[in-house]
């Protein structure tokens, strides 16, 4: 009897030990259409800078408002100085390769790429034949051009942040890459295909993907960060024709969950809550700590008291490209106490620019739809650690709250983050215009972003008085290049403010060391953090995270000065 | 020869007599009577009594298995009374091993038995709670929370990822928590340490393996206890942690201000002035602190609601101080009730029992429910060839509330769980505001912690359910004599189920008014189908026993989740449906299957009762592995040698008994995910999806999820045991030594990869590294008046174990790997040459004195006096990330424990002590109560702070703005974690039966009283020096976050038998 049921059991044995894994899927279940098209969407998944679980993405955030923006004069991190301390570092420039915000974007980044790579190879094996039915050329030309696009995307977003940066392509077959090599080429190699295989129509007719005019457009910006201001005027010129005219676009609408995809968006990062099932996993969670803090969360990411004062413009309503911005700065009501405080009202007579308060909230003025006045300290976490203002551009109306908010979470919104929009175009094609000698093209660039800038509608105190002698007018003329070079790199500070391109446009110019030592002399007169803060040469850029130079078995190498 | 016989027949008298068992009163049955140097004999019968023919002057010897031999001189006597003495030096004790049962005598292996005697008298609701210190070699970590499974770890921590053992229970292999199990209901406990002995296990066996037999039955009339207590256990706040005074905190906060040079700039609670004054409300509305006016705190005002735009709270600020964990907790009862009955006949035996145990938290609003049925039966048939039965549970369990019943022990440790927030909300708040409803750290300055009383009591509503089955059904047959075939089928399944609630809470400064519902069901199955021929033979002094079998193995599980947002009601758990949640409609379920084949073999062999020999070996095929590698072999050999039974040993004076045992073998781990052979990809809209379209539609992709290791293989471990077992002549001293040596190779572990090879993906396990524990175990017993008639008794039991662990290799081309990330530390790290979790971070080496100090020696960013000066370790002149080392070992130096029971006539005592020296804790919760981290609660160890006039201090000045690298990991966080433990105290009063008359049919009443946890000598800080590490891949041990500590406990029990 035994051996008959050892006889049974044995025979069946082979199969007993074996199964399938559960509510997953392996990669024979992938080589088809579907399962290619599924792999690409999985790439564009990644914009957002989250696989999932929503906090924790600080780092890799599309609006990059820690790297390009708390790493600049622009932006503190705000809330109170022990919250996320190793931001601080990051505002200080004195981060250590252990910094968690630096292993955030590397690992985010990375797992984009892994994406596009896998997307790339199963496309290839299903062309092969290892499938079933293949793609025709058209769509499969287009996904990789989709692909690649991606891909170039994030290594963007690494190379600006680490410069040494290992390429890992769908044909690696050992990651142990080094990064020694300039790695610019490969990106531009992946955008230029996309440029050539991508349609001007959405693909798919999904409004959401990638076409050729974001194709141009990255081009153009990574060819501009290679200073080929040529090439990259070519190809930025190129959207801006295809594109209606600035003039004609709201300013607001950027920035205005109920505008998404306009004419301007040119590329953004799609955010989505409340109808995935999820706590807000594809929605923006970069910015979800970045909020008013009685508002929504956190209180992260306030303006800083220089870039307040930048927005002054002087008699003829054009900005104090001297610096002098700086003298006799406005504050708010950082700083008073008793009735000084409580009795606080805004000066309105001082001429702004009227995109600061588009751009910053301070006391006592009009802030998004729906709030009425900024009430001041009681939106800030800790007014001494990081000043009197507060962040707009990310902020949703109030009446869109419910529906533009994750279930549970006001603090992660649907809004989409634009990582390269018109304006940022015609700001890049005038900075290749000066570079090039070209400053009346340059000047005709930079005059429409102003002129569009002046169509916004003033912002108001209470008693609905303007909240301040708004003036915005186009340059009568560039006097020489250096002034041109100056006005478009000062145009493009107000009107990017806190959209991730400062501290990386200041580093291609190669200003950063002395833009930021000064500001660092200015500012550190309220906040003591920032006192006495040298910048070196190792400070362009940030250091490998530590954990994947340990992984990598030394093969990576840390940046110089790190 | 008719003579003879005349002869014989004519001395012969008839006599009769009864055999009674002097440990229990009661008649011994099947008590083997014969003539001493003559022919002739019988048996007792069920009565225990006897009748025989015997010549004059004839000596009976008695004899039973567990008792000495008697020798009764008949005399003139024909009715005899004979009381039999128990063997109380426990070698004859039968023990359940791997597949077969044993003599104690025979082991080959390192075999702890327990003392299942011992272990009761320390009540708990789980058996494993109560193994502490009760096996030498296992180590034991509780806490307080209900119902929790402590961690248990055998001969120290064999490998990187889950170190639990495998249970078998009545034969049936298990492994995960024992929540379900009533200590009552274990008859016996074995733990087997070493390879030898546990090899026959194989691939489940790496972390040793604890044999639980449930009680069984045995012939004769129904023997029915109740075994009841009802107890008391109270917090130990002798250990909270001391936090500053509202007023302290004041000051402290003002001098970080005025040390770092700068105009305080505190909120508006402590006023403008040059020294802070406390305000009198904290919250009115919008205002806060001192800027609050008589207006404002118009209680007409208020209106504590759901609507964030209408909320209105009114909050005294508490200036006396809220002491937070006397706050949370509260003394709670526990109480349990079992019956139990035992009995059979001839050819059925059975045991019964059901019981009921209720144990409250001492944090609120925290408890555990259980309900246990068992029933054991065993029938015999075809003259006893045949044997079959069943062993069956069930029980039914609930905890609710907080850390109640955690899967994996201390898995309740979290940053945003209400111990933490204990440590870190400010003293200042109140419980409650005005209107009696939960304070919270809305209002100026107050830090982001929660309130954790209303966190506690909010979580009430948090229920989990689990209906468990457990059991098997067995027949085995008598082929020929010796010959025994034996199947089982045994069965694991539970079903369980719960909720979370979520409430609104608008006091909590990052709160909000969302509410939720997420309720989950799952169920796992697992049967395991054993089938073994088992032969026994005996030729002369030669003893064979040889064992073949076969097991079969599958398990399943799978769980739905769902949840839904936006509830009408609040609090009404008869509204709490799914369908009644109005928006975030969620659901998801997941799923893992498993199985195991595997075909063993065991030879036991002994010489003249002098020489014994064991070997086995086990081939497992298992699903986890790929094709190349699904099946592994893990054989074992071990040899024992009774020197006592020598010749030249017979004369001895100083041994009854001296064993010596060797024993070499190899087990497996396989316990990693499933399928990490494969490549894997998901489709999964929050993790792969992308809005494509644009708006809010979110089309789903798919990604790679895990990454593959298609070489994955069996980790294996190797071990040596060498041991001594000894009983001193007269049975007073008796113990044993065991020396051992693992070693753990082709470690499992997922060794992270880098992202450019998995992008954040999982890395698979791989097979790397080598770990090593090496350590001596000593458990000696001493017994007084064990086997004699004196009313006095006393025993007392030492055991002692040191295990030095070692990572020997960690992947290849890996030296260091730093992990365990908590905030902004990285408290642990993995290198070769350091014991399995060191501590890692920057030495303290003392605190900067003034500015020459800092620019003549090596320094940071940010380094300032009065904060830490740190060992540049690397010698680069600077501090930098190079320059952390290892500042403390978790594991400790040696485990010691000693109990003492001494029984006076109807008097009983028994005390258990319990020690653990030499390991270093981290006390992680220091990170929010020593640092300018976040607002919030602050030690009053800050009160002896660093400062120009207190210079010989190690803790840093207060500061506004310190670098980071002052609170990143670093030796002021590593404590030392020793402590000795008075565990247990039972004072128990057995009552004379004839008391109760015979009537009633009472045979035994016991009562008792005890308490736990008694005192504890420690130098630890925390809320409790034992802490359960967290997770089981990659575990941190020794990290203390916020650990639910155990409380005291004052018991009184009953007992009673019929």
């Amino acid at each position: 009897m035994l051996i008959a049921v050892l006889c049974t059991v044995l025979s069946c044995k082979k199969d007993f030990i074996e199964g399938n894994p559960q509510g997953e899927l392996i990669t024979g279940n992938l080589t088809s259409q579907d399962g290619v098209e599924a792999l690409l969407t999985g790439a564009y998944g990644l914009l957002n800078g989250n696989v999932n679980g929503t906090w924790g993405n600080y780092g890799a955030a599309p609006s990059q408002w820690l790297f390009g923006e708390v790493a600049s004069d622009n932006a503190h991190k705000g809330s109170s100085n022990g919250d996320q301390p190793n931001m601080n570092l990051i505002e200080q420039h004195s981060p250590t390769s252990t910094n968690d915000n630096l292993a955030n974007i590397w690992d985010r980044c990375f797992e984009g790429i892994q994406r596009c790579n896998n997307t790339l190879r199963v496309l290839s094996a299903l062309q092969a034949g290892q499938g079933t039915v293949k793609f025709d050329d058209t769509r499969a030309a287009q996904i990789q051009a989709e692909a690649r696009l991606l891909r170039g995307h994030y290594y963007f977003f690494l190379v600006r942040v680490f410069k040494n940066v290992p390429l890992i392509t769908e044909t690696t077959t050992d990651p142990a890459v080094d990064n020694t090599k300039d790695i610019y080429p490969d990106i531009v190699n992946d955008l230029t295909y996309a440029v050539a295989n991508l349609p001007t129509s959405k693909p798919r007719d999904q409004v959401g993907r990638v076409d050729k005019y974001i194709a141009q457009a990255y081009l153009g910006k990574v060819l501009l960060y290679q200073k080929k201001y040529t090439e990259a005027y070519a190809q930025l010129n190129a959207v801006i024709t295809a594109k209606p005219d600035l003039v004609t676009l709201s300013f607001a609408d950027n920035f205005d969950i109920e505008k998404e995809n306009g004419p301007e968006s040119v590329f953004a990062v799609q955010h989505a809550v409340g109808t995935d099932g999820t706590g807000g996993d594809n929605g923006n969670v970069g910015d979800m700590l970045n909020f008013p803090y009685a508002v929504a969360c956190c209180g992260f990411y306030q303006p800083t008291i220089d870039l307040a004062n930048a927005f002054k413009v002087d008699a003829a309503g054009l900005p104090l490209l001297d610096g002098s911005y700086r003298t006799n700065p406005y504050i708010s009501d950082m700083g008073l106490t008793g009735a000084a405080k409580t009795g606080y009202t805004v000066p309105r007579t001082l001429a702004l620019d009227p995109r600061i308060d588009y751009t910053l909230g301070r006391r006592g003025v009009d802030y998004r739809k729906g709030y009425g006045l900024m009430p001041g300290d009681s939106w800030i976490r800790d007014a001494g650690n990081a000043g009197p203002f507060v962040v707009v551009k990310n902020v949703l109306d109030q009446g869109q709250i419910t529906a533009g908010t994750a279930p549970g979470s006001t603090n992660v919104t649907g809004l989409n983050v634009n990582l390269i929009r018109l304006a940022d175009i015609y700001l890049m094609a005038a900075e290749c215009a000066v570079e090039n000698g070209d400053l009346s093209r340059a000047l005709v660039l930079v005059n429409k972003v102003r002129a569009r800038a002046a169509l916004l509608p003033p912002k108001t105190v209470a008693g609905g008085f303007p909240a301040a002698a708004y003036r915005v007018s186009p340059y009568p003329s560039f006097a020489n290049q250096t002034y041109a070079r100056n006005a478009v790199r000062m145009e493009r500070r107000l009107e990017l403010a806190m959209e991730g391109h400062r501290f990386f446009d200041l580093v291609r110019w190669g200003i950063a060391k002395q833009t930021l030592e000064s500001y660092f002399g200015f500012e550190g007169g309220y906040f003591n953090y920032l006192r006495g803060i040298t910048i070196e040469t190792r400070d362009d850029y940030f250091p490998l995270p530590q954990d994947q130079i340990d992984r990598s078995k030394g093969i990576l190498k840390q940046s110089p000065g790190y | 020869m008719s003579l003879c016989l005349a002869l014989n027949v004519k001395a012969q008298t008839r006599i009769s007599g009864k055999v009674i068992a002097g440990d229990d009163k009661a008649p011994v049955i099947g008590a083997s009577i014969k003539i001493k140097d003559a022919p002739g004999g019988t048996t007792t019968d069920a009565n225990g009594i006897f009748t025989l023919n015997v010549p004059q002057n004839a000596v009976l010897v008695i004899s039973f298995v567990g008792y000495n031999n008697k020798e009764v001189p008949v005399g003139s006597q024909t009715t005899l009374s004979i009381t039999l003495d128990p063997i109380n030096n426990d070698l004859t004790e039968v023990v359940v091993t791997g597949y077969s049962t044993q003599r104690k005598k025979d082991l080959t292996g390192a075999v702890a038995v327990v003392n299942i005697a011992q272990l009761k008298s320390q009540p708990a609701a789980s058996a494993i709670e109560s193994l502490q210190g009760k096996a030498a070699g296992v180590a034991i970590i509780t806490d307080g929370a209900p119902g929790s499974t402590p961690q248990i770890r055998v001969r120290g921590t064999t490998t990187i990822n889950n170190n639990d053992p495998l249970y078998v229970i009545d034969g049936v292999p298990y492994e995960g928590k024992l929540s379900w199990l009533s200590q009552n209901d274990i008859e016996s406990m074995q733990v087997l340490k070493d390879a030898s002995s546990s090899s026959i296990y194989g691939a489940r066996a790496n972390n040793g393996v604890v044999i639980i037999t449930t009680k069984k039955g045995a012939p004769g009339a129904p023997k029915i206890s109740i075994d009841s207590y009802y107890g008391i256990q109270t917090p130990r706040s002798n250990t909270f942690p001391k936090m500053m005074s509202p007023q302290q905190y004041a000051d402290y906060l003002f001098l970080g201000y005025r040390n770092a040079g700068l105009t305080p700039s505190t909120g508006t609670n402590y006023g403008t002035g040059s020294s802070p004054t406390l305000p009198e409300y904290l919250l009115a509305g919008s205002a806060t602190g001192q800027n609050i006016t008589a207006a404002d705190a118009d209680p007409s005002k208020y209106n504590y609601t759901r609507d964030p735009n209408t909320f209105y709270q009114i909050t005294r600020a508490n200036q006396q101080g809220t002491n937070w964990f006397d706050e949370m907790t509260e003394s709670a009862p526990t109480q349990s009730y079992q019956l139990s009955a035992t009995g059979g006949g001839e050819n059925a035996i059975y045991s019964f029992g059901g019981g009921y145990l209720k144990q409250d938290g001492t944090i609120k609003n925290t408890g555990f429910t259980r309900y246990n049925f068992r029933s054991n039966t065993q029938f015999t048939a075809l003259n006893n060839k045949l044997r079959f039965g069943e062993n069956a549970q069930y029980s039914y369990s609930e905890g609710f509330g907080f850390g109640v019943n955690p899967n994996v022990a201390g898995e309740y440790q979290d940053e945003g769980s209400p111990i933490s927030w204990a440590y870190r909300i400010p003293t200042i708040i109140p419980v409650y505001d005005i209107r009696g409803n939960f304070a919270g750290s809305r209002g100026s300055g107050l830090g982001n912690a929660e309130n954790p009383v209303a966190v506690l009591y909010r979580a009430k509503d948090n229920l989990n359910r689990s209906n468990f089955f457990f059991g098997n059904v067995f027949g085995e047959y008598d082929i020929i004599p010796g010959l025994t075939a034996r199947t089982s089928f045994g069965l694991r399944y539970e079903n369980y189920n719960g909720q979370t609630l979520r409430y609104p809470n608008l006091e909590f400064l990052e709160g909000n008014n969302s509410n939720n519902l997420g309720e989950y069901q799952g169920y796992t199955t697992e049967w395991t189908w054993t089938n073994t021929l088992n032969y026994k033979k005996t030729f002369g002094k030669h003893v064979f026993n040889i064992l073949a079998g076969t097991e079969a193995i599958r398990s399943r599980n799978r769980q739905l989740n769902a949840g839904r947002n936006d509830f009408f009601l609040l609090g009404n758990q008869d509204y709490y449906y799914l369908n009644a949640g109005a928006s975030n409609f969620s659901n998801s379920s997941t799923g893992t299957i498993g199985s195991l084949f595997s075909l063993f073999a065991k030879a036991d062999y002994s010489f003249n009762d002098r020489y014994l020999l064991s070997a086995t070996i086990r081939r497992d095929g298992s699903s986890n592995f790929g094709p190349d590698n699904k099946y592994g072999y893990f054989p074992a050999v071990s040899g024992a040698w009774r020197i006592s039974e020598e010749d030249f040993m017979k004369d001895n004076s100083l041994f009854s008994d001296l064993k010596f045992r060797v024993g070499y073998g190899q087990t497996g781990n396989q316990r990693i995910p499933s399928f990490q052979y494969l490549s894997r990809f998901q489709s999964a809209v929050n993790s792969a999806g992308y809005p494509l379209g644009g708006g809010n539609g979110v089309i789903s992709g798919v990604y790679q999820n895990a990454y593959s290791n298609p070489a994955v293989k069996w980790e294996s471990l190797s071990s040596l045991n060498i041991g001594l077992d000894f009983t001193v002549k007269g049975g007073a001293l008796d113990g044993s030594v065991d020396w051992y040596n693992k070693k753990t190779s082709d470690m499992l572990y997922p060794v992270p990869l880098p992202s450019t090879a998995v992008g954040m993906g999982t890395s698979p396990f791989v097979n790397a590294g080598d770990m090593s524990n090496k350590g001596v175990e000593v458990n000696l017993g001493y017994h007084v008046n064990r086997n004699n008639d004196n009313p006095f008794k006393f025993d007392a039991g030492i055991n002692f174990s040191r295990n030095i662990n070692k990572v020997v290799k960690l992947a290849d081309g890996i030296t260091k790997q730093p992990y365990g990330n908590f905030r902004s530390l990285t408290t642990s790290i993995l290198e070769a040459g350091q014991p399995f979790g060191a501590f890692y971070g920057y030495k303290v080496a003392g605190i900067y004195q003034n500015a020459g100090d800092i620019t003549g020696n090596p320094s940071y960013t940010g380094a300032r006096v009065g904060g830490f000066k740190y060992q540049d370790v690397d010698g680069d002149g600077a501090i930098t990330p190079g320059d952390r080392t290892i500042i403390g070992d978790p594991n400790p130096d040696f485990l010691y424990s000693l109990s003492l029971n001494v029984a006076y006539k109807n008097w009983d005592v028994a005390m258990f002590f319990n020690g653990v020296q030499g390991n270093d804790i981290y006390e992680a919760t220091r990170y929010f109560t020593d640092f300018p981290t976040f607002d919030g609660a602050r030690s009053t160890r800050l009160l002896d702070a660093w400062s120009p006039t207190n210079t010989g201090s190690m803790i840093p000045s207060p500061y506004v703005g310190v670098s980071d690298l002052e609170y990143a990991s670093s030796s002021y966080y590593v404590q030392n974690g020793s402590f000795f433990r008075m565990k247990n105290l039972q004072i128990g009063y057995t009552i004379p039966v004839k008391a109760f008359g015979t009537k009633l049919g009472i045979s035994r009443v016991r009562i008792y009283a005890s308490a736990t946890n008694i005192f504890t000598i420690t130098n630890y800080t925390g809320l409790d020096p034992e802490i359960s590490q967290e997770s089981d891949t990659f575990s941190v041990p020794g990290l203390d976050r916020g650990i639910y500590p155990s409380p005291r406990q004052y018991l009184l029990g009953l007992s009673i038998g019929f």
